[in-house]
Order: structure tokens, then C-alpha cells, then sequence
């Protein structure tokens, strides 16, 4: 075991808090880049990023599953759960930033990053948590929750901490006659609030299960050990999908990873609005209708994480009412989009997912005006 | 749900005629064809699949071509998402005109010869009519299969509803059918034990409920009997929450959108309002969800049990003189819809299954100069015919929201007084006065042109005007007539020199007299809402019918029937109660030519259930 292994339930669930923060992080800047492409073009690549960002949605929810099922009390109005953007995220020995940008190469190039398998290289297997300073504005996810400087290698290796923690935590209350698996079901998201040809979602209720959970979260995103596809399902992995994109032609059976020979698509990197990436409502001049937009828009999310948060504690058909707000999200996330941003020739505007009540958001600009 | 990428290689033509017998040659790729063809590949036979359209919608990227089409399309009619193809013509009511008395219209695909002139369609393009059809899935009545025995009217089937039961759940199953048991158990229909639907009910939209809330605990009385008035939920084809009882508790997996490399779309009934005729999510069951099974067993098999040879028109069945078996098929296979260039191939099969539709069908065997022993092929055709009543709801209904129809009031499908008029269900459109005037388009058109409107005051009238249009379509019965039929002549033949087929078609009186109670009954109910009856039938439309001193204009529904009806002996009926024609042992006509009467049910669930039960006879006969 390492330093970082998870020794207690409250331990535990902290880190599947962050799992859920980790899963969520990725939304905002998917759908972005999703819905930045412009009408009648790109139509392979909107259908890439549409299944990986609905997974994305099946990851968060799974993760809400198993926090669920340890007892804990899944909470995406805390306001430490919304990322501020870029954040960052570990890639080996660095981080790298995940920001809000237009569907484009360098988009591409972070989405990558942040689905890539990656195995700590000889020189640094048992050596813990890699340490480094994240600044006080940045949300580092996949970082240890008490510890925000250590980070994980890998996320395959943030969610393998928590499989280990599972394991040894169960194991240790076998010992002693119980189990750490005493959530209510009822707070169980079943397989009918999830449907995608990718994955299912299904009810966690002990160690098996919790440890399926996060192969799936794992598997769907970079794949099976080495393997471009899942193992359940044969489905196609996130990191080569995008991958897919990158090198313009589609994997089929029998593909080894980076050489797909299925048959070729069309991108068009120019494909979509140019929005200012990591754009925030301090830079849209006050009175005008993209900043009013921007501002409802980031408030209605606020609303949409708490409904989310009532589906999560018990109410699980409430995410039914969820379905119809992602709709009202992408018409305003167009208009956000399809409008040019005052002052920024050639710039268009973006949603700027500030949420209200977030610890990391609104500060940094007052903050850095302080020190100025 | 992925098709292999191997499927969508188009067989090539050459091979196919040279690579012997296979197991079982199908014409068509619609519900019937990809039924039986996913069967027979799933006990591991050889089917080759012929298709007269171009194949090029197996892919994500052909099916949302379609729909582009359809956005672009200046009328939205069933058949604007699909090119013009000749060597594949397909009728598109937009072009039909009145007859004079005696004229015969051969402009169209399908030549009118009257009297009445009928706008029905089927979609000759991979997938067939269900890449256009609205997907309400009502089961046929108990009566409904005996309408001879109990009212005097129409023919009795060779097989009982029980018989038909079981399939009618494997057809459930099959295409995903979303309802609530206890919706459904009006007018005595029952369901076994514990049986659920695949997936719940979709909710009744809320211009449903508004209309429900004017007319509930109220009723009507017809021939002595009194039928009480609500808005009751259709059953549907189309993804909605699958229900975890399901197959005792396992539950359901829904099919979404089909392609060649993995996109997992195809996610639940959004409410688009544009079912018909293309829905954008593929929520909406189509029968390339069934063929992505059939091609599924290809891969498990390691071996191609299943080929698709798309662009392919059967043209000619030939028989052996010696013992009346299909011995083979002449297809003329083209390389370019715009070219009739063609090269003609010989297939061969132990057995062959003609799922062309009632229409395509019958042509086919009546351009191979095969009228069957009762002559009965072609004849007997059969199509719901609609009565479009339309109004205006005093309040607010939110019209143009939610699927095209999700429910009706369908108390009047059955009774006594069937035995002198026409059953009906009717629709509540949630897609407005569309079917009958063109909206919305024709509103926005009369506030601009007419009424010189922009800005905010015209989006204040298009809310108006459409968000308050309730449309009632009357689905009325039309029994079987041997005098309402499919014909060909030499005289007219398409692009590839097959023959056309001729419309002859006369609205029974049966249903006239149905059509008129129905008007009668719509302003009824208009009157209970306190709804505008804008309904208006012009003497110049196609499908005028005049009946007993008043006009309606009677609509094609679609649901084509009857051209080789199933019975109990070669001389009264083209095909057994399997649908294996009594003249040629290895050869089966199915789909909705079979069925003797089509009761008050959209008829692509019963034909489905029949598709089960041919595939299972199909594959006795071969062993």
C-alpha cells in the first residue's frame, strides 16, 4: 500500500466526492466544445463528443451510486463540487489545464489528456503521491481531498486508490462481521433514468458491484487494459474515439491502439464558432443581453446541480425533470455561442459555468485586482 | 446499436448470382423482411436480402442525410425526407389531382383508376415504410378477427386473436413497444398474467389532457348502446422508460440509432413533433434496428449468414411447371439512381419470402402472371380511410408539442353497431392542423402575406393561431371488396420497364356511413370544448367522396392490406394462416396483404406477430 491508500469511510467518501467533481468537471467543457460546432458540418464529430459526454453524465451518476451505497450523502451544491475553469488535472509528473473552449485541435489535444491511460513509468512505481503546488484560484481535480498539492499520476490511479479502499475497507468490516455497504437502495439511480447504446447504469449494493462501477467509469474512458475496447460491451473507448477525430478515420475490430483502419471521416477544424475560451462575466460589459444570458444561464446551473443533488438523496425520478433543462441548456448554450462577444472583434461569447455559491469562482479577478 | 461494417458492404451482384442456393431469398427490408430475416439467420440459415432502394441510410450519416432533406423540404410530406429514385419510384401524394368519372391518371408511380383517387404510401427504401410510419402500436380486437361471424361484415380470419397472442408479444418485444397494461385493457382486451410492455406508457401530451378534460364523464349513444368518452394513451414504438418488470424482472434494453461505427444515439422520444416522417433520434423503432440483429448473428456465426444486396429490384418470379415451386427470381439490379442501367441477375433460394408490401407485392407476383388459383392476388386491398376533422380550442394547448399523437379516444372501435357501420379510433394530433391545411407553414404564410405581420406581433400570432389547433382523425374501417384492387398493364411501366401498379378503389359504403356518423360525432365533441370547427371539405380535392347529399374528403391512411389474403383453402384465399401461398409450397407472401380484415388497429404490430409465426413455419419447411 501506498501513502495516499484510503484507512477510513469518511476517507472514502471524501475521494468519491471528488470522483463525482472529476466526472462533472468534464461536462462543461464536452458539451461546450459540442455544441460550438457550427450547423450542417462536423456531423462525425458531434456525434463523437455526444456520446462521450452523455457517458460522462452515466460516470457522474455511477459515482453518486457508490456513495450512496457506502452511506455517504452525495452533494453537488457543496461549494467545492464546481470547477473553476481551466482547472487542472494531473498528467504524470505535470498537470495540465482543461479549459472551455471552441471545438478545435487544441480542444482536442486536452480532451485526449484528460481520457489517456497512463501507468507510472518504472522510476516512479511505489513512490506515492507527486507533489506539487496548485495556485489558491485552481480547481486541481484528481487530487487528494485533505492534501489539494498531491497528486495522482494517472486518473486511472486516483480511481484505483479508491478500488483499494473499497477492498481493504470491506474487507477490514468483514472482520469484524459488518459491511460498509449499508446505504439505503432506495437511493439507488436504476437502469431506467439512464439510456445510451453505451454502458448501463446499474444499482450498487456491495464490494462486486462497487468495484464494476468503477471498471466501467475506467474502461469507458481509456479503455481495457491496453485493449481500444471495453470488455463488456465492445465498446470503444473515449481516448480513441477522440482519437478517432485526430486521425480522421474510424477503428474497427482487431485495430491496434494510434493505427485505426476503418473507414475515413471528415473534420473541419474550422467547423466551428471562434468563442473566447475560459471566458467569465466580468469580461462581458455589464447591461448587455450576452451578459444577462451568461449570468442566467450560469444561475440556472446552480438550480440544475440542486435538482441534481434531490435526484442523488432519494428522489431519483426527479432526473426525468432534469431531462428537459439540458434542452433549455442547449438553446441558451447557442445563443451564448452564436452571438459575438462586445468589445472582442472577431470573438464570440460562451457560457462561463461560474456557479453561484462556488469557493473557486468570482475571486480570482478581484483577487489578482487587489494585489495589482 | 452497431451494424458490423462488413453489412454495409453492398453484396456485389455478380456474387450473389453465382453463390448457388441460399436458404431463403426476401424481398423487401421492412418490418417482415428484417423479422423473418433475423429469425432464420439466428437458427443459421443463408438469406439473402434484396432491397430496391439505394442502402444508403444504414449509415448514421444516409439517415441524417434524410433528415436534411426533410428540413429543406418546402412541403413535409411522408415521403419529402427520400430522393427521387426511378428505378425505385415510390407514390407521393403531393402530385395527385381528381379524377374526371372514367379517367385513369398515369402521371403518378401509382396509376389512378379511380373512382376514388387515394394519397396512401409505402417507402421504398431500406427499412421500408417503417422509416416514415408514426409507430402507434394498438393490438388488433378479439372481434376483430371474426367481423364475418359476429357483425355479417367482412371476412373471418383463419386464426383466432389466443392464436395470435403470444406473437403479438414477441412483436412487442421486437420493436420496443412503450405502454401501460392497464391503459390498454379497454373494450375487453386482456393481456396474460403479469405481462408488462417493454417500456412504460408515454404520458398523454397536454393538449390530450385539455381535450380530455372537456369530454370525460361525458358519452354518446349509438344503435341503442352508450359509449362513455375519454382520452385513452396509444401504445407506441418508440423508446420511453424501460420498465424493470419486464420479462419477469429483467427488464428491457432499448435499441437506439443504428450504425456502422459506435455512436450509442438514439436516445428516448424527445417529443420532436417530426415522428413522421423521420424521426431525428431514431427514438422511433425502425426495422434497421431488427436487421442490426439479423447482421449481429453474421459476426457470432464467422461466417456471412446474412447479405443485403441493396438496389436490387425483383422484377419476375419463375416457376417450375413440374410442381409449382418458385424455382427463381429475376432481379434487375441498377448501379445509379439517376441511370435505369441495369444489369438482370437470377437468384435462387429453398425458399423465398416476397415483404414488399401489400402494394409491391402484389405487382410483383401479377407482373409474373401469377393471379393465384382463387384469383384472388391483388384484390381485396384495404387501407384505413381517414376523415380529418379540424378546430380551434378556446384556451391555450400547447399544440406542437410531443410526439404526433399520443392518445385518442378509441371507445368507438368496437360495438353492435359494426354490423352496419364502420368502426373508428380516433387521433388527437399533437402536430395540429398539419395533416389537413399545412400548418404551420400555411398559418405563417396568410399572417405575412395576408395579414402583413412581423416582429413580435407576428410570433404573437403564430402562438395564437397554432398553439390552439386541435386536429381529430378519424381512422375508419374499410372491409375487405375483391372490386378494390392492384392491377398492372404493359402499357405502364417504371424507369427499370417493371410494370406499375393500378389503383382501382371505391370507399365502401360500410365506411361512408361510418365517415358520416363520425362528423357528426367530431362536432360533438368540438361542441363539449367549446372548440371552432374550422372543418371544411373542397369538392376539388382528390379525395372527394360524396355521400348521401353531403362531401368529405377521405384520406389514405397508409395501411395497406389485403392484396393476398390468408383463409382456409386455396380458393378462397392466396396464402394460409402461416402466409405460404397455397399455389407455390416454398414461396410466402407476408406483411399486411395477408390480413382479411385490418379492424381499427394501425397494422404493423399485427403483421409483425404474423412475421414471427411465418418464420417459424419457414423454418419447419426447411428442416
Amino acid at each position: 500500500m501506498y501513502s495516499y491508500s484510503i484507512r477510513t469511510l469518511d476517507e472514502l467518501k471524501e475521494f468519491l466526492h471528488r470522483a463525482m467533481q472529476l466526472e462533472h468537471a468534464t461536462i462543461p467543457p464536452y458539451l461546450t466544445a459540442l455544441y460550438s460546432i457550427k450547423p450542417g458540418v462536423n456531423q462525425d464529430a458531434t456525434q463523437v463528443l455526444r456520446v462521450i459526454v452523455v457517458e460522462e453524465m452515466l460516470h457522474l451518476t455511477i459515482a453518486a451510486n457508490i456513495l450512496n451505497a457506502i452511506g455517504g450523502t452525495p452533494d453537488l451544491t457543496r461549494p467545492d463540487f464546481a470547477a473553476s475553469y481551466p482547472a487542472s488535472l494531473p498528467d504524470g509528473e505535470t498537470d495540465f489545464k482543461v479549459s472551455i473552449q471552441a471545438f478545435s485541435r487544441e480542444a482536442l489535444a486536452t480532451f485526449l489528456k484528460i481520457e489517456r491511460p497512463a501507468q507510472r513509468p518504472k522510476h516512479l512505481a511505489g513512490k506515492g503521491l507527486i507533489q506539487r503546488k496548485t495556485p489558491a484560484n485552481t480547481t486541481a481535480l484528481g487530487s487528494h481531498p485533505r492534501h489539494e498539492d498531491l497528486h495522482f499520476y494517472s486518473i486511472g490511479e486516483f480511481y484505483s486508490a479508491i478500488a483499494e479502499g473499497i477492498e481493504y475497507l470491506e474487507a477490514e468490516a468483514y472482520r469484524q462481521g459488518t459491511t460498509i455497504f449499508t446505504g439505503d437502495r432506495s437511493r439507488q439511480i436504476t437502469p431506467e433514468y439512464y439510456y445510451s447504446g453505451g454502458g448501463t447504469l446499474f444499482p450498487v449494493t456491495d464490494w462486486k458491484s462497487a468495484l464494476e462501477a468503477i471498471a466501467l467509469i475506467i474502461e469507458q474512458g481509456e479503455g481495457d487494459g491496453g485493449d481500444i475496447y471495453d470488455n463488456d460491451e465492445h465498446e470503444l473507448a473515449h481516448y480513441y474515439r477522440f482519437e478517432e477525430l485526430v486521425k480522421g478515420r474510424y477503428y474497427q475490430k482487431g485495430d491496434q491502439p494510434g493505427h485505426p483502419t476503418g473507414p475515413q471521416l471528415q473534420v473541419d477544424w474550422e467547423g466551428a464558432y471562434p468563442i473566447k475560451p475560459n471566458l467569465k462575466v466580468a469580461e462581458i460589459p455589464e447591461g448587455s443581453e450576452l451578459r444577462e444570458a451568461a449570468t442566467a444561464f450560469n444561475a440556472r446551473y446552480g438550480e440544475f446541480l440542486q435538482l441534481l443533488t434531490r435526484a442523488y438523496n432519494g428522489q431519483p425520478s426527479l432526473l426525468l425533470e432534469a431531462v428537459p433543462i439540458m434542452f433549455e441548456f442547449r438553446n441558451t448554450i447557442l445563443e451564448l455561442i452564436r452571438n459575438p462577444l462586445p468589445n472582442h472583434p472577431g470573438m464570440n461569447g460562451s457560457p462561463t459555468y461560474e456557479i453561484p455559491g462556488s469557493t473557486k469562482q468570482a475571486a480570482p479577478t478581484r483577487q489578482s485586482e487587489v494585489i495589482a | 446499436m452497431l451494424f458490423p461494417l462488413e453489412s454495409t458492404l453492398k453484396a456485389d451482384a455478380k456474387t450473389v448470382a453465382a453463390s448457388g442456393e441460399y436458404d431463403i431469398v426476401i424481398v423487401g427490408s421492412g418490418i417482415s423482411g428484417a423479422i423473418i430475416a433475423k429469425q432464420a439467420a439466428e437458427a443459421g440459415k443463408r438469406v439473402l436480402m434484396l432491397e430496391a432502394g439505394t442502402g444508403a441510410n444504414i449509415t448514421l450519416a444516409g439517415y441524417d442525410d434524410l433528415l436534411t432533406t426533410f428540413y429543406s423540404a418546402v412541403s413535409k410530406d411522408n415521403q419529402s425526407p427520400f430522393p427521387l429514385n426511378a428505378n425505385a419510384a415510390m407514390p407521393r401524394s403531393p402530385q395527385l389531382r381528381k379524377l374526371q368519372a372514367g379517367e385513369t391518371d398515369s402521371s403518378t408511380y401509382i396509376v389512378q383508376s379511380g373512382p376514388y383517387v387515394s394519397d396512401t404510401t409505402y417507402t421504398r427504401i431500406f427499412g421500408g415504410t417503417t422509416m416514415h410510419w408514426e409507430a402507434k402500436t394498438p393490438r388488433m380486437l378479439r372481434s376483430d378477427f371474426k367481423t364475418r361471424s359476429i357483425f355479417g361484415q367482412g371476412l373471418d380470419w383463419p386464426l383466432s386473436f389466443e392464436e395470435i397472442e403470444e406473437d403479438y408479444r414477441l412483436a412487442e418485444q421486437e420493436i420496443g413497444v412503450s405502454a401501460n397494461v392497464e391503459d390498454q385493457q379497454y373494450l375487453g382486451q386482456t393481456f396474460p398474467g403479469d405481462y408488462v410492455f417493454p417500456m412504460r406508457g408515454l404520458p398523454l401530451s397536454y393538449l390530450d389532457q385539455q381535450v380530455n378534460k372537456g369530454i370525460e364523464g361525458t358519452s354518446v349513444e349509438l344503435c341503442g348502446k352508450t359509449y362513455p368518452l375519454k382520452v385513452r394513451p396509444y401504445p407506441q414504438g418508440r423508446n420511453s422508460i424501460p420498465n424493470p418488470a419486464y420479462d419477469g424482472g429483467k427488464g428491457y434494453r432499448p435499441i437506439g440509432a443504428v450504425d456502422t461505427h459506435q455512436v450509442e444515439e438514439g436516445g428516448r422520444c424527445q417529443g420532436n413533433t417530426n415522428c413522421v416522417p423521420l424521426c431525428p433520434v431514431q427514438a422511433r423503432y425502425h426495422s434497421g434496428k431488427t436487421l442490426a440483429k439479423a447482421f449481429a448473428v453474421n459476426a457470432k456465426a464467422g461466417e456471412r449468414l446474412v447479405e443485403l444486396l441493396s438496389q436490387a429490384v425483383a422484377s419476375k418470379v419463375n416457376i417450375d411447371p413440374d410442381n409449382g415451386k418458385v424455382r427463381s427470381l429475376e432481379v434487375k439490379v441498377y448501379k445509379d439512381p439517376a441511370s435505369p442501367a441495369h444489369e438482370a441477375i437470377t437468384v435462387r433460394g429453398k425458399v423465398f419470402v416476397f415483404a414488399a408490401g401489400a402494394i409491391e407485392t402484389a405487382r410483383l407476383m401479377l407482373a409474373s402472371g401469377l393471379r393465384s388459383t382463387s384469383g384472388l392476388v391483388g384484390r381485396n386491398l384495404m387501407d384505413h380511410a381517414y376523415l380529418l376533422n379540424w378546430a380551434l380550442m378556446p384556451q391555450i394547448c400547447g399544440t406542437m408539442r410531443g410526439t404526433s399523437s399520443t392518445g385518442g379516444i378509441v371507445d368507438l372501435r368496437d360495438g353492435p353497431f359494426r354490423e352496419r357501420q364502420a368502426a373508428f379510433a380516433i387521433d388527437i394530433h399533437n402536430d395540429g392542423w398539419g395533416w389537413a391545411t399545412g400548418a404551420p407553414t400555411s398559418d405563417l404564410l396568410e399572417l405575412v402575406d395576408d395579414r402583413n405581420l412581423h416582429g413580435a406581433d407576428l410570433r404573437r400570432g403564430v402562438v395564437d393561431r397554432v398553439s390552439r389547433q386541435l386536429l381529430l382523425a378519424f381512422m375508419l374501417e374499410v372491409m375487405p371488396d375483391e372490386s378494390n384492387r392492384i392491377t398492372v398493364d404493359p402499357q405502364y411501366t417504371d424507369a427499370l420497364g417493371n410494370m406499375r401498379p393500378i389503383l382501382s378503389f371505391t370507399v365502401p359504403e360500410y365506411t361512408m356511413k361510418g365517415a358520416a356518423y363520425g362528423r357528426r360525432f367530431a362536432r360533438t365533441v368540438f361542441a363539449r370544448l367549446g372548440a371552432q370547427d374550422h372543418t371544411h371539405y373542397d369538392p376539388g380535392d382528390f379525395g372527394y367522396v360524396a355521400y348521401e347529399g353531403q362531401g368529405y374528403a377521405i384520406r389514405g391512411g397508409n395501411h395497406l392490406a389485403g392484396t393476398h389474403i390468408m383463409g382456409t383453402t386455396r380458393t378462397n384465399s392466396v396464402v394460409d394462416k402461416n402466409q405460404r401461398s397455397w399455389d407455390h409450397e416454398n414461396l410466402y407472401l407476408v406483411g399486411g396483404g395477408s390480413m382479411p380484415t385490418i379492424g381499427t388497429a394501425n397494422v404493423t404490430l399485427t403483421l409483425a406477430a404474423m412475421c414471427f409465426r411465418s418464420s417459424r413455419d419457414i423454418l419447419k419447411y426447411l428442416h
